[in-house]
């Protein structure tokens, strides 16, 4: 007979290991993934795209905020740099380092698989919105310019991934940047946002975590160098102007502007009727696929008809027919506040 | 010339391009809202609706009465538990007739029937003991109930009761990232594993219908009760004072089913967040009017669609596993029969888990069902400890109406309490029967769900087993 004691404790070995290897993010495979990530190569492409984005937005790039950009030291950095120039991908010079045409074809190529697989994650997966940046940083090593072409095709050609910046076509277009930082909107003035800077991390997930999102009509409150304050959907929202500089926003002209605060169909008691106004930009792919097919577009009529037991999920009576939506869904449809 | 027009073609291809980032990215959402507006105003303009009849204050009536806090999940029980009686109770008369049909009164005649044309004795084995019994036994056990359970359940699916308890049981399931619909092919697969894997099919979101087949293992199925309430009688009613023994047997089956409820949300949730996390994931529940069931179409349905769909399946894996059953019972090398060899084998790790070789070698070669498992491991103990007068020889599965003859085996076969509920667990946790292997990669065509979803509770039963029996044996002694 084996002495159970031993056994025990050899099984919660077993099972402490199991964890050990598999724990997501702190787990022993997380972390030999991460560990090849820092190869040459990533270090190559990962600062073509930075010196790609300083020369789109018209600022001058210099060693160090490669070594920044990178989080490597500023002694790699210029090994990196080194190498950048052997491969003829930059030219450095006293006003700083810049491209040459094909360095920015081979930053532009990286770019475009970046920002096709961000639209992918957003659209047909339910991976979460804090997620893709950083899945999308590591893919975007891996993926062939071919595959990235049939990516773009499976997904019907997007020309914005889900933050609103363009996607470069397969030649390496690019649109001219438009817009203004948030900062720069006058009181009053309504305007939208176009696009939400994905990098650092941290400001970004803030910006998530107040619920902006590109295609969000803003009116602007009250700007000040302490702090920003605007309507956001008609949610009043308040950010360091440092968090706002990372929102680009496009005044609105000919456009319908939406008065005072959205009602969500979520604020709909039983028996209650709204007209729908619209979907939140939120609510992407298949889900807003599946709500547009059932009829949710702007104009119908739709009313709260049952809570189940629990509260969530809400059936709601759409065009003659019952469909019980969970409470997270029903927050993201708008309904006209008469 | 036909360089001026590739020329051409660029320039408009990429003024095109241009223009899609000009125009922004919401410019489909907008196309398809104004296409649904104009159909609306076209529709509320050329066509005139009857004036509305109060239709659905029935609808809105009964709708209130299952989604009360108070009545709600009452009834819900109520209905289920009456669904599983009827088909507990009313299965039982048709499965003996059946039984006493095909296996005690054909296979004889069959058994003759070989020896007056002169059969060698092992083909008759093979074709009578092997390959006819076990179809035979699987017929007997799995036709009738599942003849009651799927038309009931169809019925009130069709009544359009069932969404409803989806709705209700929604919140639970969203918690567990799950879809409230789960709880339906979870119910289903209470009557049988492979039918409640193909009822997936209502749940419309990729990554939800995968979670619901992988757990559906983990509900009781038919096959299994009957498992369950043999042992739970003979042990654990047996462990305590005669008086009691009904209710502490009854009460440690519904726990060990309720078990596999919790076992089913808890693998839910860690599926969606950790395998599953990225998988494409919408909800939409419709809730049809209710209406009066088209009974005769709902019987059809139910019996071809599902329980002789199920009943074939089972029958094709049920024959060869039969033959495999018959085989290994009676090939010996150098004396002893392939079983005892592969039972002493693996006795000594399968006594670490509390379970012993027999009941090993019977969950793989019973594989096709359930149903037959345990049939198989009596076959096998009065094979492994040579008893004489009971059984009708080796490879020749049986069931014995007496509990006390069943325990007597069972005891000689070296059970003890701990094994008794080990196999409880291990039955409720345990790879599926293979026609709900086949019936999942039927479903998912996919190799790797349908080895996650076989392995899985495997894995998980032999390791309840494992840290179960050592805390036994630590606490209790052996």
């Amino acid at each position: 007979m084996v002495d159970p004691l031993a056994s025990l404790i050899v099984g919660f070995i077993i099972i402490l290991f199991l964890i050990w290897v598999y724990l997501p993010r702190k787990g022993l495979l997380v972390r030999l993934k991460r560990s090849k990530k820092n190869t040459h190569r990533v270090l190559i492409e990962d600062s073509l795209k930075h010196l790609y984005n300083c020369e789109y937005n018209g600022i001058n790039c210099t060693l160090n905020s490669v070594a920044g950009n990178l989080s490597i030291s500023a002694d790699e950095a210029s090994k990196v740099v080194k190498k950048l120039e052997e491969l003829e991908l930059i030219t450095s010079h006293e006003r700083g380092i810049s491209l040459t045409p094909e360095g920015r074809a081979y930053a532009l190529r990286i770019i475009r698989t970046h920002r096709l697989w961000e639209k992918y994650l957003a659209d047909e997966t339910s991976v979460g919105e804090e997620d893709w940046h950083i899945a999308a940083e590591e893919i975007e090593h891996h993926i062939t310019p071919a595959q990235a072409d049939a990516l773009a095709a499976q997904i019907g050609n997007p020309v914005f991934d889900p933050h609103g910046d363009p996607i470069p076509s397969a030649k390496g277009d690019l649109p001219v940047k438009k817009g203004n930082v948030l900062n720069t909107l006058k009181m009053g003035e309504f305007a939208r946002i176009i696009h939400i800077e994905d990098e650092p991390h941290a400001i970004y997930s803030q910006l998530v975590a107040a619920g902006l999102y590109p295609g969000m009509q803003v009116r602007m409150m009250e700007s000040s160098k302490d702090r920003i304050k605007f309507l956001a959907n008609g949610e009043e929202v308040v950010l360091a102007p440092l968090f706002a500089k990372n929102v680009t926003i496009t005044p609105i002209k000919n456009e319908t502007t939406v008065k005072g605060k959205f009602k969500s169909l979520s604020s709909l008691s039983v028996g209650e009727k709204g007209i729908v106004l619209g979907i939140s930009k939120r609510c992407r792919g298949q889900q807003r696929r599946r709500l547009m097919d059932l009829g949710v577009v702007p104009g119908t009529e739709i009313e709260a008809e049952m809570k189940s037991i629990g509260g969530d999920p809400v059936a709601y009576r759409i065009r003659g027919a019952s469909i019980a939506l969970r409470k997270n869904q029903a927050d993201k449809i708008y309904l006209i506040n008469e | 010339m036909n360089k001026t027009n590739g020329h051409n073609n660029e320039a408009i291809l990429s003024l095109a391009n241009n223009l899609r980032w000009e125009i922004g990215e919401s410019f489909h959402d907008k196309l398809m809202e104004s296409i649904f507006a104009n159909a609306t105003t076209i529709a509320q303009k050329s066509v005139t609706t009857p004036i509305e009849k109060p239709t659905f204050s029935f609808d809105r009536a009964l709708d209130r009465i299952v989604t009360s806090p108070v009545l709600g999940f009452p009834m819900m029980f109520l209905i289920l538990a009456v669904i599983f009686w009827l088909t507990i109770e009313g299965a039982n008369v048709p499965s003996a007739m059946l039984a006493s049909l095909l296996i005690d009164t054909f296979h004889p005649i069959l058994k003759d029937f070989s020896l007056t044309i002169g059969l060698p004795w092992w083909l008759g084995g093979v074709l009578i003991d092997g390959a006819y019994l076990a179809g035979a036994w699987v017929i007997s056990v799995m036709l009738p109930p599942m003849a009651i359970f799927f038309p009931l359940f169809t019925l009130l699916e069709d009544f359009g009761y069932l969404p409803r308890v989806a709705f209700n049981m929604d919140n639970l399931y969203r918690r567990a990232g799950a879809h409230g619909k789960q709880a339906l092919t979870m119910a289903m697969g209470f009557g049988c594993n492979a039918a409640g894997v193909v009822a997936a099919r209502v749940i419309d979101s990729p990554r939800e219908r995968i979670i619901a087949i992988i757990t559906n293992n983990f509900s009781l199925c038919n096959g299994r009760w009957p498992t369950q309430i043999l042992i739970a009688t003979i042990f654990i009613g047996g462990a305590v004072p005669a008086h009691l023994a009904g209710l502490v047997s009854a009460g440690a089956v519904v726990g060990i089913a309720v078990l596999g409820i919790v076992f089913s949300l808890v693998v839910s949730w860690a599926l969606s967040r950790t395998v599953l996390k990225g998988e494409a994931s919408a909800f939409s529940l419709e809730l049809p009017p209710y209406r009066p069931p088209r009974v005769l179409r709902t019987l059809y349905t139910s019996l071809i669609d599902r329980t002789l769909i199920v009943l074939w399946r089972a029958v094709i894996f049920a024959i060869p596993a039969g033959i495999v059953i018959w085989l290994v019972s009676n090939i010996t090398v150098g004396g002893e029969s392939i079983a005892e060899i592969f039972i002493n084998w693996v006795d000594p790790v399968s006594l670490i888990i509390g379970l012993n070789g027999v009941i090993i070698l019977a969950y793989i070669i019973a594989i096709p069902a359930n149903e037959i498992v345990i049939p198989t491991i009596l076959m096998l103990t009065v094979l492994v400890t040579s008893m004489a007068g009971v059984g009708s020889g080796d490879g020749v599965m049986f069931e014995l109406d007496s509990v006390t003859a069943t325990e007597d085996i069972l005891m000689a076969g070296g059970w003890t309490l701990l094994t008794g509920i080990n196999l409880m667990l291990f039955s409720l946790l345990h790879n599926p029967c293979s026609t709900t292997i086949y019936t999942i990669y039927r479903e998912t065509k996919s190799v790797k769900w349908t080895v996650v979803s076989t392995l899985l509770p495997v894995v998980m039963g032999i390791a309840v087993c494992f840290f179960l029996t050592q805390i036994w044996r630590l606490v209790v002694g052996n």
